[in-house]
């Protein structure tokens, strides 16, 4: 009775493990589902060099306002990781643009656009970070309301800083600048 | 059931050795089917040792005496919890339990880990297999629980009466949890190292696992000192015994590990050194068992000297070989990717905190084993006790405590003068105020002094760090104080987690400093004669001998003393401290009279009394009395380490949307998958 | 010993049994005779282990407490003299060494020639912590030179690196500062960048 059970047991477990050597491995390719990957608890475990970086930056901005660094210190660390968050987010969009656009959702495009759109814009330098200023920290001219730069020359809709692409429309930013 | 237990065995022997060979082999030559292979014998091995495990627990709850094992441990008298937890009472049954919890972590590791590891997993299933194989040998070559006996006796030898105790039911499976848990972090740094992969990514695949054996060897550690404390009858809980020092050794290496592998995750630095506290704690923790197991120092936790202890000497030193090796070879792979910036900064504090995590780690070490270096240096054997040890770790302990308060106050990066200043007056004005209080009610005791004042200092830095964390909060985001304490405990779980348990710590040393000002007497009492004893906090116990009485009870007779006490003139109700003669189902006496204390606990002191014995066999009664401030905490303090380690593991809840996540993320998918078309190209 | 008074047997069934027992006392006023008769034997008296002795002032001295916790029972349980006899109550040997450490004090030894005198007839292997002597030395020692020796090489290194370091910043530091301000475009990309992770 136990001896049939120990059989039992052991052609289970052997035809577990040798079943693959039998049918012949299946590669399990990584799957392409945009969730893969974001398969951590903790947005620190993610490796995108960007994330890292920008981290970094909302650390520093922490630290500083508890009081442990110092304002040189935090302009100095700032402007070291603005950098790497900057290199690093230029580099996916290079490779993002061979790839496609990655951002499918409609539904985030359009949050995107909505945040895109809530800062004030500088005629000559762009959209500004402070979103309540009237005139540009940069060059000192009035800010003017959003949509007015950067817009989509086929639809009128405001593309990203950066962005070489209309999320709405598709047209390519470089056929604005032909015109 | 002991055919279908031998069974199973052999079968794992020969799966184990199957998956190690198998893993490695199909993880480098990339073979899909030897990899699935090698990853489900994780499975395979849980189930068949599950059967193995199954079958012990069987033969002990049919008591089938004809099983040596279950002679030796278990009598038919035995309460069935205290049956089942002789699976581990024993050596041999500890050892396949110990190989079967390997197989629970394998196989969990093996199910859970995120598909983006998926090239270390044929290299963790085959080391996780080569530990099982090791394991599993030795069961069936050195320490077999299924032997069988010529005959049957009619009664078991019953199970020693000090492991006749709820502490002891769950305590070694705590600790083994503990121990086995590193397995899998060690598992991954294996593979890390054999793949090359030696970047954050394979840090990221064991975070939890290292955090959740840090919670189960302090579960265990703290379990074990309220064992000790209840059971042992000396009204103490550590006595740098060498199998305490052995829990305590990993528990050092996974501590300075925790606070390492941040500085490697920020900054990309310690690569090196946290490879080797990883490897190290797994080896510390092999270390362990086979102190427990080789007899070759002297200890109450010791098992029956067998050829156990070879086994463990030699899968130690091979296995340290082949470690050693696998590190020198991939010293290049392992560089730095950043340099400190500043002498001031959270690396530089976290870098002499795990010097003195290490330091301590060896001199705690250093100490178990200075008898047998002291032997082999001047041939004269020594005993290295308690005094020693005190004298040797307390200061390192002090600084620990120290450093636990210096740390979050300092930046990571980089620190100036003028911040440290406002940071550190809060809490160095705390650690004044503390001691000052002390001294002017009369505390002298230095260590205990030095104590309490820091842990005032570590309660105040961590009190500002909650304070002004909720203050940034407020100020950044625009948040009320509710929300912005919630928020700063959900989205800085690790942080603020850490925090707490740095609580715990601090919890820890106040109650360990109250072992300073413990009281103790001897006093024998006839019936009706009374005893006083003043305590460090001031009040005058009496204790008054009421009488013996004598009963039997489940498997045992006892005979039950009682004092009727009274805390100043506030009677504190009536203590009675047993002695238990244990007996089988014959009622003959197996082992000798063990005592059972009796226990008053109370926030500011334990009132402990153990009937130590009748004078003449009269109803005179010998008490040993101790008055133990501040035990309870002690417990508290562990409650709250693992409380604060579960907040830090806690997945879920806080933190961006996935949706915001998958945008976040998308740039980075996008660049892997063309690097993968890349890689591809270039290999097609 | 100023903590505990060891009341008298008459004192305590006087004082205690007056204020808790008060129906045991009249019964005792009555009868009068327990306290003259020895306490009754137990009924089952091989049931509480070894027969133990009546506690003296010996036992509690805080002295000889001192000097038996220096020295370790030798029966084998790696517990020092003072913690055995008042614990493991199945041990005949460190009751026994005990009374030796108290016949020694009667006689007029002192504190090291007690601890000599069990040396002599021991070996060392009775010292609960070895003697701070020779090679002993280096077991005190080592862990804390070993911490302090490393401690004070990583400082070296540190600050050495440190003002490497420090030189590079500042040769950097110049350059950086000539270096423009972040682009605007730049600068609100981080915005919402940061955004997406709050």
């Amino acid at each position: 009775m136990e001896l049939v059970a120990g059989i039992v047991v052991a052609v289970a477990a052997l035809a577990l493990v040798l079943e693959p050597l039998v049918r012949g491995g299946v590669d399990q390719g990584v799957a392409a589902s945009p969730d893969e990957g974001i398969d951590f608890a903790d947005i620190q475990e993610s490796e995108s060099p960007k994330i890292q970086a920008l981290l970094a930056l909302k650390e520093i901005e922490f630290d500083r306002a508890t009081g442990k660094l110092s304002d040189e210190d935090y302009g100095a660390l700032k402007k070291r990781y603005a950098d790497a968050a900057l290199a690093a987010i230029k580099a996916e969009e290079a490779a993002g643009a061979e790839v496609g656009d990655a951002v499918d959702d409609p539904a985030e495009a359009a949050i995107r656009k909505a945040r895109a759109n809530s800062g004030m814009s500088c005629p000559t330098c762009g959209p500004r970070p402070a979103t309540d200023s009237t005139f540009c920290s940069n060059c000192g001219k009035q800010l003017v309301a959003p949509g007015g730069t950067d817009s989509c020359a086929s639809c009128g809709e405001r593309i990203p800083p950066g962005g070489k692409f209309c999320a709405s429309c598709g047209t390519s930013v470089g056929a604005l600048v032909e015109r | 059931m002991t055919i279908l237990g031998q069974l199973a065995l052999w079968l794992a022997l020969l799966l184990a050795a199957w998956g190690s060979v198998v893993g490695i082999l199909g993880g480098i030559q990339q073979r899909a089917e030897l990899i699935q292979s090698a990853r489900r014998t994780s499975y395979a091995l849980f189930g068949v040792l599950s059967v193995a495990t199954i079958a012990l627990v069987v033969a002990l709850l049919r008591h089938d005496f004809n099983v040596q094992y279950v002679w030796a441990y278990t009598s038919r008298n035995l309460p069935t919890p205290y049956a089942l937890s002789a699976l581990y009472g024993g050596q041999a049954g500890s050892l396949l339990f110990w190989a079967f919890i390997l197989t629970v972590f394998a196989a969990a590791a093996q199910w859970l880990t995120p598909r983006r590891y998926d090239h270390l997993m044929p290299y963790v299933a085959a080391v996780t297999s080569g530990v099982t194989l090791f394991f599993v040998a030795v069961v069936l070559f050195a320490s077999n629980p299924f032997e069988r006996m010529a005959f049957t006796p009619p009664d078991g030898n019953g199970l020693n009466p000090q492991l006749q105790n709820p502490g002891m039911v769950i305590h070694p499976p705590m600790l083994y949890l503990g121990y086995i848990s590193i397995t899998i972090p060690f598992a991954f740094a294996v593979a890390a190292l054999i793949t090359k992969r030696l970047d954050t990514g394979w840090l990221h695949a064991i975070r939890r696992w290292t955090i959740v054996s840090w919670i189960f060897l302090t579960t265990g550690i703290v379990l074990g000192m309220w064992w000790a404390y209840v059971e042992l009858g000396w009204g103490g809980y550590w006595a740098w015994d060498p199998v305490e020092n052995a829990s305590f050794l990993p528990w050092l290496t996974m501590t300075a590990f925790l606070h390492s592998v941040m500085i490697q995750e920020k900054r990309g630095m310690l690569k090196k050194w946290n490879m080797i506290l990883i490897v190290l704690s797994f080896m510390l923790s092999i270390f362990g068992t086979f102190i427990t197991r080789s007899g070759i120092i002297s200890s109450v936790h010791s098992f029956a000297q067998s050829s156990v202890g070879y086994f463990f000497l030699v899968f130690l030193i091979t296995s340290g070989i082949a470690l050693t090796w696998l590190l020198v070879t991939r010293l290049p792979d392992l560089e730095a990717e950043s340099q400190l910036e500043s002498m001031v900064s959270r690396e530089a504090s976290f870098l002499f905190n795990n010097l003195l995590l290490v330091g301590m780690a060896f001199s705690v070490l250093w100490g178990t084993m200075f008898p047998i270096i002291s032997e082999l240096v001047r041939g004269t054997q020594v005993t290295v006790g308690p005094p020693f040890f005190n004298q040797v770790n307390i200061p390192i302990g002090l600084g620990l405590l120290a450093l636990t308060g210096i740390g979050p106050l300092i930046a990571w990066r980089k620190a100036s003068t003028r911040n440290l200043k406002r940071q550190f007056t809060g809490p160095v004005v705390t650690m004044l105020i503390v001691a000052a209080v002390l001294i002017a009610v009369g505390v002298r005791d230095f260590y205990a002094l030095m104590a309490f004042a820091l842990s005032g200092f570590v309660v105040g830095t961590i009190g500002q760090e909650f304070i002004r964390g909720v203050g940034a909060r407020n100020r950044l985001h625009g948040e009320n104080y509710a929300v912005a304490f919630a928020r700063l405990m959900a989205r800085n779980r690790r942080r603020y987690g850490g925090y707490i348990v740095h609580l715990g710590i601090v919890v820890f040393f106040v109650a360990f400093a109250g072992n300073a000002f413990k009281k103790e007497m001897e006093a024998s009492l006839e019936p009706g004669e009374s005893v006083t004893l003043r305590s460090a906090f001031g009040y005058e116990y009496t204790f008054t001998h009421i009488g013996v009485s004598q009963y039997e009870q489940l498997n045992r007779f006892v005979s039950a003393a009682s004092l009727d006490v009274t805390r100043g003139d506030e009677p504190m109700g009536i203590m009675t401290s047993e002695k238990r003669q244990y007996w089988n189902s014959f009622k003959e006496a197996q082992f000798q009279p063990s005592t059972e204390a009796a226990i008053e606990s109370g926030l500011r002191e334990d009132v402990y009394v153990v009937y130590a014995g009748s004078v003449e066999g009269t109803e005179e009664a010998v008490y040993s009395i101790t008055l133990n401030p501040l035990v309870w905490w002690l417990w508290f303090g562990g409650f709250v380490m693992v409380i604060g380690g579960a907040i830090t593991v806690w997945p879920g809840g806080g933190g961006p949307t996935r949706a915001s996540l998958r945008r976040a993320m998308a740039g980075y998918h996008a660049q892997m998958v063309s690097g993968e078309k890349e890689e591809a190209a270039i290999a097609g | 010993m100023q903590d505990s008074v060891i009341v008298t047997r008459r004192a305590a069934v006087g004082a205690a049994f007056a204020a808790l027992l008060p129906i045991s006392i009249r019964a005792g006023q009555g009868q009068d005779t327990t306290q003259s008769a020895a306490p009754e034997r137990l009924p089952y008296p091989g049931m509480v282990g070894a027969a133990k002795e009546r506690i003296t002032d010996y036992e509690n001295d805080p002295f000889i407490i001192g000097i038996e916790e220096r020295l370790r029972c030798t029966c084998g349980c790696n517990l020092d003299v003072y913690t055995c006899r008042t614990t493991d109550f199945t041990c005949g040997t460190s009751p026994e060494m005990h009374r030796q450490v108290v016949r020694l004090i009667e006689s007029g030894s002192t504190e090291q020639e007690v601890i000599d005198a069990f040396v002599a007839q021991h070996g060392e292997l009775v010292l609960m912590a070895p003697k701070k002597e020779g090679f002993n030395i280096v077991g005190y020692v080592l862990p804390g030179i070993a911490i302090t020796a490393v401690g004070a090489l990583m400082l070296w290194v540190l600050s050495r690196k440190n003002s490497v370091t420090a030189a590079e910043a500042q040769a950097a530091g110049s350059a950086s500062i000539a270096d423009t301000e972040m682009s605007a475009d730049d600068a609100a990309r981080l915005e919402a960048e940061l955004a997406d992770l709050e």
